[in-house]
């Protein structure tokens, strides 16, 4: 236990002596944060051996663990909490401190030690907020027989896995804040810079990427209410890192190539990761009133409050110091470009951002303000987003097809003008196939279609190279098309069953045949058996649970969920008080799984833009 | 600017469900999702099964049956719970930023770009 604390305490020295003495360490610096990083690890790993152990002498266990759970989530719940998962995003902090100086030989070495000078403020913030306010390391005398257990429904593989790759996203953004404003000082901001930078900008939007959609299918199954995506607040603000670092992965594209935009890739960095900052307040705080909400204590929030003005402060005064030091130049944009096109991406993806951006922090200012409450949800979001992706849908077809530069013979222009045709047909002939859409719904449709055709197009073009980029486009297009399909073609009923009922549900019967109580480690468990008959179809049945937890004292209920190609088939069931009604709940959610397919072919064109060589830029 | 919100709305209108379900319930559904469940942390009543959202959800029925319209049965609960229980924010003196504010922030972001359009021209 205590070695603990001093491995803690070395961690700071070593920490320390980083910054004072930089210029004399030149040398050891490597072995320094790797040092570092080890005493990290040493912390987390002595952190899962107490979890795994059931160490109630530590608060940190105590509080977020019990005996009789399984060992898989006696592990996860070490990050399955506020004071581990700190310790956990320390640590990964410290590693790609690390791997930073590892990887960036090729970089100037001034530039390469402000960087790690900036990364070193970011972790020695969070390890005085760890020390001071969440230390993991917390001793309880007398020792409890007993830990109060780990909330039943963060009990769950995806959900073990979900925080660790969300936070690889987010403290990589940090190495491209560090090392943008590093950049800045040094005025080493060009096309160079933007090549090296750009790996680590992948990097970062694949992870986030994947913790996003990891999140999205956890809240889908596991919080039983059959959608994926809620305009949670908290779902909210993992999306709008997500959002800015995909307008930076753009524009340092932009930057790589055409050597333009240099401050607005600066200005994106810092802002990518301010907001993932504003996200870890928001959270721990409480401020926001959500699902989510686990673990806050105003203090934390103050503390991150103060550290993230500290942060703004800091590039902002950095910023308009060493603002002159960037390349200005008045390269001629033409308008039929892919740049321009690019230019157009963020400027709609700024859009989108605001937008929830504003949806999510307007509440909490009104209230502050004016001491009303108001909330805002899904609708809002969707009036003010589902508009604006029409025509942002249908550069993202176009851009692609432009040169840099300039455009002067329109070769695709045909072929373009072919693939809309065909989208259009293909929207209407939807559209009266199913029946029940409006000219709007029309309208999304076509823009979609036009986009997942022009990416086919793409992907059939002789020597093609650009995977990366048509794999992504390809899985946007796919997502918002299933989305779209999911939200109009959904179908559900609800109703309250006993053993033996049967309800009628389209051209389907769906039958309560049997409860079963069973005994499990760590929870009780009810399992109600249907079975849904269709007429020229093999019967289908459907297990979904309720899960009684003792540790803490909870109710959750598992959803049964058949999913194939076409269409999943949800179930869940509730209990009804004071009879013995269930409450059931039959969904037919339409194109489901290609949500999913659709969020793992856009991370995929990340990740084949991490592993791509360099090409050279055009300037 | 106003006739894209205006065709959102609309689009809203229809978006959610399929004709196969009756009108009434698709109507019932439409308001659940709309209400916040008051008890609950961040979910509508439709998603949630507390004591409070399943009387509220009979409310909501109730009402419907009576012959209230939509807007009727949303300004009723506005009166009973305040604002804070309808998700889908109105537009009015306190609100008019948020649903203003990324609209001018798009605009704003427009005449940046097109500024930067412009004066590489004049040159």
């Amino acid at each position: 236990m205590f070695c603990l604390i001093i491995s803690l305490i070395i961690f700071i020295t070593s920490i320390s002596s980083l910054n004072n003495e930089y210029f004399f360490l030149k040398k050891n610096l490597n072995e320094l944060l790797f040092f570092k990083f080890f005493f990290a690890m040493l912390s987390f790993f002595s952190l899962i051996v107490l979890f795994i152990n059931s160490e109630f002498s530590n608060e940190t266990v105590l509080n977020n663990s019990h005996i009789s759970k399984p060992l898989f989530y006696k592990i996860s719940g070490t990050w399955g909490n506020h004071e581990g998962s700190l310790l956990l995003w320390l640590l990964i902090l410290t590693f790609f401190a690390f791997f930073y100086f590892l990887k960036s030989k090729n970089r100037p070495t001034d530039e390469r030690l402000l960087t790690i000078i900036f990364q070193e403020l970011i972790i020695l913030g969070f390890l005085f907020f760890l020390l001071k306010t969440s230390n993991p390391f917390n001793i309880i005398y007398p020792v409890p027989k007993e830990g109060l257990g780990l909330n039943p429904i963060l009990q769950d593989p995806l959900l073990a896995i979900h925080p660790p790759v969300l936070y690889l996203g987010y403290v990589t953004t940090s190495i491209v804040f560090s090392s943008s404003l590093a950049g800045l000082i040094k005025g080493n901001i060009n096309n160079l810079w933007a090549k090296d930078i750009k790996k680590w900008v992948f990097i970062s939007w694949t992870f986030l990427t994947l913790g996003i959609l990891l999140g999205s299918i956890w809240a889908y199954y596991e919080l039983g209410w059959g959608g994926f995506w809620f305009w949670d607040p908290v779902e909210n603000i993992s999306l709008m890192p997500w959002l800015s670092l995909t307008a930076l992965v753009h524009c340092v594209l932009v930057l790589e190539k055409r050597s333009i935009l240099h401050s607005w890739t600066v200005i994106l960095s810092i802002i990518t990761f301010t907001l993932g900052i504003c996200g870890t307040f928001l959270v721990r705080s409480g401020i926001l009133n959500s699902v989510h909400t686990f673990a806050n204590d105003p203090e934390r929030g103050l503390y991150i409050l103060f550290f993230l003005f500290f942060l703004i402060f800091l590039s902002v005064l950095i910023y308009f110091i060493y603002e002159d030091k960037l390349e200005l130049n008045n390269k001629n944009l033409n308008f039929y470009s892919k740049e321009t096109s690019i230019i157009l991406n963020n400027w709609f993806v700024m859009y989108f951002l605001s937008v929830i951006l504003i949806g999510t922090v307007y509440p909490i200012f009104l209230e502050v303000i004016s001491n009303e409450k108001i909330s805002v949800g899904p609708p809002f979001f969707n009036k003010l987003i589902i508009p604006f992706l029409i025509p942002f849908l249908i550069f993202m077809s176009v851009g692609p097809n432009l040169k840099w530069i300039k455009n002067d013979n329109f070769s695709n222009k045909i072929k373009l003008i072919i693939i809309f045709i065909l989208s259009i047909v293909s929207s209407i002939l939807v559209s009266k196939f199913f029946g029940n859409t409006t000219l709007n719904i029309t309208i999304l449709l076509v823009a979609c279609f036009y986009l997942f055709f022009t990416t086919i197009k793409d992907f059939m073009k002789k020597n093609f190279k650009n995977y990366a980029q048509t794999i992504s486009h390809f899985g946007f297009s796919l997502l918002v098309l299933s989305i779209l399909m999911n939200s109009i073609f959904s179908k559900e009923i609800t109703s309250n069953m006993r053993v033996g009922d049967e309800i009628k549900f389209t051209d389907k019967i769906i039958k309560l045949q049997k409860l079963e109580n069973t005994a499990e480690a760590n929870f009780l468990k009810l399992i109600a058996y249907f079975k849904i008959e269709e007429k020229n179809k093999t019967d289908l049945v459907l297990e979904p649970e309720i899960r009684i937890y003792d540790k803490p004292e909870t109710i959750t209920s598992e959803a049964a969920i058949k999913t194939d190609i076409f269409k999943d088939r949800f179930i869940v069931v509730n209990l009804v008080k004071e009879n013995e009604y269930l409450n059931v709940r039959y969904q037919e959610k339409p194109f489901m799984v290609w949500i999913w397919i659709s969020a793992i072919l856009i991370s995929l064109g990340g990740v084949i833009n991490i592993f791509k060589k360099n090409e050279k830029p055009i300037l | 600017m106003k006739i894209k919100l205006i065709i959102s709305i609309f689009f809203l209108f229809f978006t959610f469900f399929n004709s196969s379900i009756s009108d009434e319930l698709k109507l019932e559904n439409k308001i659940n999702k709309n209400l916040r469940c008051l008890i609950c942390q961040g979910q509508s009543i439709y998603d949630s099964q507390s004591d409070f959202a399943e009387s509220m959800k009979l409310v909501v029925k109730q009402k419907i049956n009576s012959g209230m319209s939509e807007e009727e049965i949303y300004s009723f609960f506005k009166m009973q719970y305040g604002e804070w229980i309808l998700y889908d924010p109105q537009f009015n003196t306190k609100n008019f930023a948020l649903w203003l504010l990324p609209i001018v922030i798009f605009l704003v972001g427009g005449i940046i770009i097109l500024a930067k359009f412009g004066v590489l021209k004049k040159r």
